[in-house]
């Protein structure tokens, strides 16, 4: 399944904020493992240093696909970018499930947390799509709940954030039916990502 | 940077406290007392017992993030690196809060 030719560019362009934000997060949680010694602040780092590689080197791949005019020589770049994402997200998102499962003593349910990763290039897929909601939908659960308890509004852009990132792969997963859902998998990404980087501004705007 | 206590047996009752956050505690405990605590104050402010707190009253000079003041009423007070070190320490444990991690 090929993305919209009009939303090529666009994509990258979403991908490069989403990794840049997810850089500052990266950094406002090694920052806060430096001062405290918290390993979950060290999973939250890891697992958000991860989502910017990925997206990086997603949005660059796509990228040079574009500038290439589609050359097919270089149509593999896609698949390659896609699967470093896939992969890079799957550990991301399995390192916060591992951390919130930590925090809430759940030893047991960390073995679920050894995903097989397939070794092959693949394209936009239901498969890697379900395995990454259904990891997102774990996380931004939890998010809810601590919204719950603590009311605050930082805990509820955190929430709103991986809500909309379980969305976007929602969307994503609609795309293998669909080529316009590529487009509102990419806003609703970016969206959460915005989101998140309106909780980093708070967070250090408040103290 | 303040290190982390290794090593200690959790309580059956009262939920384990890292050094770390014993050391905020008393820091906090100080500066609610308008930066001029006396060591009953932090003692039952922080909820330690006066040998632990003499130890970690001690440790937080050596890091130089309090200061004893007076020779007949000793009291403490933040330096300006521990107030930095506070004010860092909030926004942290904010943004780990908005993730729902405690530290």
């Amino acid at each position: 399944m090929l993305a919209p030719l009009w939303f090529f560019g666009f994509d990258s362009l979403m991908e490069f904020i989403g990794f840049a934000i997810a850089s500052a997060v990266a950094y406002q949680a090694l920052k806060g493992y430096r001062l405290s010694k918290e390993r979950t602040l060290l999973y939250l780092n890891l697992s958000f240093g991860l989502l910017g590689a990925g997206l990086l080197i997603d949005g660059l791949a796509n990228l040079v696909v574009l500038l290439a005019r589609f050359h097919r020589a270089f149509l593999f770049l896609s698949a390659f970018g896609y699967t470093i994402n896939f992969l890079a997200q799957l550990l991301a998102y399995g390192l916060l499930v591992f951390a919130y499962m930590q925090q809430a003593k759940n030893v047991g349910g960390q073995v679920a947390m050894a995903a097989a990763v397939p070794a092959l290039f693949f394209e936009h897929n239901a498969i890697t799509e379900l395995i990454l909601i259904f990891l997102l939908v774990y996380i931004a659960t939890n998010t809810a709940i601590n919204y719950n308890m603590n009311k605050s509004t930082s805990a509820l852009l955190v929430f709103g954030a991986f809500a909309s990132l379980s969305v976007a792969h929602l969307f994503f997963l609609l795309f293998t039916i669909a080529p316009v859902f590529f487009a509102f998998a990419h806003i609703a990404q970016l969206f959460g990502f915005l989101l998140l980087l309106a909780m980093l501004l708070r967070v250090n705007h408040a103290a | 940077m303040i290190p982390s206590e290794q090593g200690q047996a959790a309580k059956p009752v009262s939920k384990y406290r890292s050094q770390f956050r014993i050391y905020v505690d008393i820091m906090h405990v100080i500066q609610r007392e308008n930066n001029e605590a006396k060591p009953t104050r932090i003692l039952y402010g922080a909820n330690l017992s006066h040998d632990r707190l003499v130890k970690y009253l001690e440790e937080l000079k050596a890091l130089g993030v309090i200061q004893e003041n007076g020779i007949d009423e000793k009291t403490y007070s933040l330096t300006q690196k521990g107030i930095e070190f506070l004010n860092n320490f909030r926004k942290v444990e904010s943004f780990a809060s908005a993730f729902g991690f405690k530290i």
